[in-house]
Order: structure tokens, then sequence, then C-alpha cells
């Protein structure tokens, strides 16, 4: 079979030598068709490709072919087997010699074309199938030529930046990049972002990548902005920025110098408790305690190395001792750290209150 | 703005929560008393320190860049100070210790000389990014956008820890 299949396809080849020239400069044309029909339509989805490609392809080839060759390529057809051309053809990829391959089915002018492509003849199978072939191989060339000049193409201006914004966008890990002429929050959430450009601006790939990123960070720093407080009236990146370190700092400090604080001023804690807790409302703090008579057992469990203080500790305050235990298996300890938890977020009002004055 | 009624699982009621969990541990082991001298006070200030840090870090999770930072650091510093007071003298430990005594170089000078060693407004946004990314725990690995954001997320953390660690000692200097 493979020999029938090379004598075939060594007369083929003789056939095709002769019709080169003509075959060549046809195929150059048909290229350049496809080209020129990718290029018109406008605003086509990705998904619309393959109907592109069915559509010059058929239309080219009932231009160029018969009208038989038109009806086989319309049928879409398996792929036929490939070892009866392989001999014949070697680079059955090449849109170039696709498009000569589809040219030898009308030229071999036999009336074989509308038989069954799975004919056992070898000449007659070799066309068939590379008439059949034709389609589903050409459609990938087709496909891949379609890309580039889409990408390249900087003439229809909106639909390449958007094309570009797309699958630049989606190149990196689909980041977020922010719309250009309205406010940017509600652009950050879409998987991608259309990036238009402005009048007057530079529509290239990169500088629309770095104005998107720069209007990322406009944004963040407004943000910024509205967090540190006397920050607002500041323009310009590096005094609001100087501004942000330094409230950085002054935080850090701050925090340093409290727990200076509470090192030092932190004397036994049950006996703020209790102050504590008689001048809080009663009844804010009744509720917890009546649960809080099982885990007194707890912590005198749990905790290492304090039981000296735990007998006089049981003595003044019962109550408050499971707060100050180990708590990770006891749940009920929850309720008096809550209420504890309940003072200090009303010390903390005021004391927000009082900031505020 | 009772914390029982209001959203228990905010950050400030998290991070409250596991510091006076987290202090009442450190008084429970070596209780405060009036002799104590100044070099318990700085201990134990160090340690509260930490715990201030590590329960912020915890309230936050690994949901952040710095907060992931912070506990790694936390982490590497106390594993080596374990080390070097059992006394072993491997050479993992050797390892370790480098990458973390430069992790801790970097805070003390952070914290002692950083302040006051600004530089002016020179060279655009470069240089207090720089300063930002010394700042902000785990900012040196990243783009000046994502920086941004952790240091949105860390003032915002900074303030509440400032605020719940200030009614904390208020509340115990009451007495």
């Amino acid at each position: 079979m493979e020999l029938s299949a090379g004598t075939g396809g060594n007369g083929s080849r003789k056939t095709a030598s002769e019709r080169d020239e003509v075959a060549v400069l046809e195929s150059l044309q048909f290229t350049d068709e496809i080209r020129c029909l990718m290029s018109a339509p406008g605003a086509d989805n990705a998904s619309s490709f393959t109907a592109l490609l069915e559509l010059p392809a058929t239309q080219a080839v009932q231009l160029i072919h018969s009208p038989d060759s038109a009806k086989l390529i319309a049928a879409p057809t398996p792929a036929p087997n490939v070892d009866d051309f392989k001999g014949s053809f070697q680079f059955p990829f090449n849109s170039g010699l696709t498009e000569r391959a589809a040219r030898f089915s009308v030229f071999a002018g036999d009336g074989n074309i509308n038989s069954n492509n799975k004919s056992n003849s070898p000449e007659p199978t070799s066309y068939n199938s590379s008439a059949s072939l034709q389609k589903p191989v050409k459609s990938e060339p087709a496909e891949t030529e379609s890309s580039q000049p889409l990408v390249s193409d900087p003439t229809v201006e909106n639909l390449s930046i958007k094309r570009k914004g797309r699958e630049k966008v989606k190149g990196s890990a689909k980041k977020s990049k922010t719309a250009a002429k309205e406010s940017s929050d509600d652009a950050e959430q879409l998987p991608y972002v259309h990036v238009r450009a402005r009048r007057g601006q530079a529509t290239d790939s990169h500088s629309l990548a770095e104005r998107a990123r720069r209007e990322k960070i406009n944004a963040r720093m407004k943000l910024l902005q509205e967090l540190v407080p006397g920050c607002s009236k500041i323009s310009g990146t590096a005094l609001v920025l100087d501004e942000i370190i330094n409230h950085v700092q002054s935080l850090q400090r701050q925090v340093e110098f409290l727990s200076m604080r509470l090192a030092a001023v932190n004397p036994r804690i049950d006996f703020n408790l209790d102050s504590i807790f008689t001048a809080e409302s009663g009844s804010l703090l009744d509720g917890n305690f009546s649960g809080m008579v099982m885990p007194v057992i707890c912590p005198e469990v749990q905790l290492n190395g304090n039981r000296q203080q735990f007998p006089q500790q049981l003595h003044s305050d019962a109550f408050q001792q499971p707060v100050w235990g180990r708590e990770e298996v006891c749940n009920n300890y929850i309720t008096p750290e809550n209420s504890l938890l309940s003072f200090v977020a009303a010390s903390l009002h005021s004391n927000q209150l009082k900031m505020e004055l | 703005m009772d914390l029982q009624t209001s959203n228990p699982n905010s950050l400030k009621s998290r991070f409250a929560t596991r510091f006076l969990r987290a202090l009442n541990q450190i008084n429970a082991r070596k209780p405060i008393s009036s002799s104590s001298s100044p070099g318990e006070i700085f201990q134990r200030y160090r340690r509260i320190k930490v715990a201030a840090d590590m329960s912020m870090a915890y309230s936050v999770r690994s949901r952040r860049t710095w907060s992931r930072a912070t506990l790694w650091r936390l982490r590497t510093r106390s594993r080596r100070r374990r080390l070097a007071s059992l006394g072993r003298r491997s050479s993992v430990k050797t390892r370790t210790t480098t990458a973390a005594s430069h992790l801790a170089a970097v805070v003390v000078e952070k914290t002692s000389h950083g302040k006051e060693n600004k530089e002016d407004d020179g060279g655009g946004v470069g240089v207090e990014a720089e300063e930002l990314r010394e700042l902000v725990p785990g900012g040196e690995s990243m783009d000046l956008c994502n920086l941004l954001d952790e240091t949105a997320h860390y003032i915002k953390c900074l303030t509440t820890q400032v605020q719940v660690m200030r009614t904390i000692a208020n509340l115990y200097s009451l007495e």
C-alpha cells in the first residue's frame, strides 16, 4: 500500500511541479483573501473565528474550485487515513501546500471527487483525502494566521486595543487593570478590563499597561490618604508617602509605649477587676457569673506553677478566677471574658468620644 | 458599642480576646511586684510586645502578607532564642541564627534609629517606597501596588491594636 501510495504520490508530485507556479500564485491570493476577510469584520468575538474561517474558506474555495469540490468541503468529513498520502504529501500542515492540494483535487479532474473519501484506489484516495483533509487542516493555519495580524495590526484601533488588552491581561493571569476614564473601583472586580486609549495618548501595549498600573496605584494612594489623618490636603505622591510612613512609624511607636506601660503598670489584675466589676453595672455581669461555678476547677488543673496563688485568689474572687486561667478547654470561661470585653468595649467607646472631642 | 452585640468576629474583638489571654499568661507566669527590677520590667515589656504583635497577626491569620511575615519572624526568633538558651551549637542553628539575626537586625534598626533617619524627598517615589517596605513586615518582596494594599490593612490593624492596648492600660491603671 505504501508503494502504491508512493508511486501515486510521485505521479502527483510530477504534476505538482508543473503546476507549481500557478498554484503558488493562487495560494498567495488565497491567503491574502483570508487575511482581508479576517480583519474586515468589526467587533467580532473570539468565538466567531471559526465562523470567519468557515466563511472565507468555503467562499474562496467556491471561487476557485468547481462547485463539486465545494459540496465536498461543505460536508464535514472525518479525518482520512493519513498513511495513504504520507508518501505524497510531506508537509500536510503547510498552508500553501494545502491550497495546492485543494487545487490538485480539481485539476486532477476525476469524477471521484464526489465519491466516498475512503475509496481504496490510491490516487483518487490521495486526492480525495487531501481535499477532505484540507478543510480541518486549513482551519488550523488560518486560525494562527488570523490571530497574528490582529495582534500586530494597529489600524483597527478600538478592536485591536480591546483584543490586545484581553490577550495581554489573559497572559498576565487575569490581573485586573483599571478603566481609563471613570473611577476605577468598580472595574477592578472584573477579570479583565477594557482599557480605552484617550485622545492624544499612545496606544501600544506597553503604555497601556503602564497607564493601567499607574491608575491602580493612584486609586490605592487615595484610599491611603483617607486612612491617614491629615493626608488629604497634601498633593504629590512622594509627600503623601512621607506622611504615610510617618503615620506607620508613630503607630508602631505607640504600640511599644503602650506595651511598656502595660508591663510596668500592671499589678495584680484580679484586684483591678474587683474594682472594675463593682464600678460596672452589676446587671451586665450577674448573668454571666451564674454559669461560672463549674469552671473554677479548670484553671487549677491547667495552670502551671501558680498553685500557691490560686487558693488566695479563690478566697477573694472565685468568679474572676476562670478569666485568668488557661481557657483553651473550658468553654464557660468565655462569658466572663465577654463581660470583660464588654467593659473594654464600653471604655473604648468612651475613649473614642474623648478623642473625638 | 458592645462587643457582645456587635460583630464578635471583628478584628477588634478577635485581637482583644487573644491579647488579653496572652497578657494573662504573662502575668500569671511572673506577677509584677513592687520590687521588680527594671530588667524584669524590660523583659515583661518585650514579652508583652511580642504577645501584642503575635495576637494581632493571629487575628489576621495568613490572609495578608504582613501577618504571615510577622508570624514567621516571631516564630524564627523564638526558635533561635530557645536553641540559644539550650546551648546547642549545631550548624543548623547557626544557619537559622544568621537568617534570624539578619531579620532581628533589621527590626532593631527600624526601632532604634529608623525613625530619625528619614531622607528628604529625592529620586521620586523610590526612596519612600523603600522605607515603606522596611516598615511594613514582609514588604520587601512586593511591587508597589500590593505594598500599598498591605500598608492600608496594616495601618488599620495597628490602629485597632493601639486602641485596645490603650484601653486595657487605662483599665489597669485605674486601680
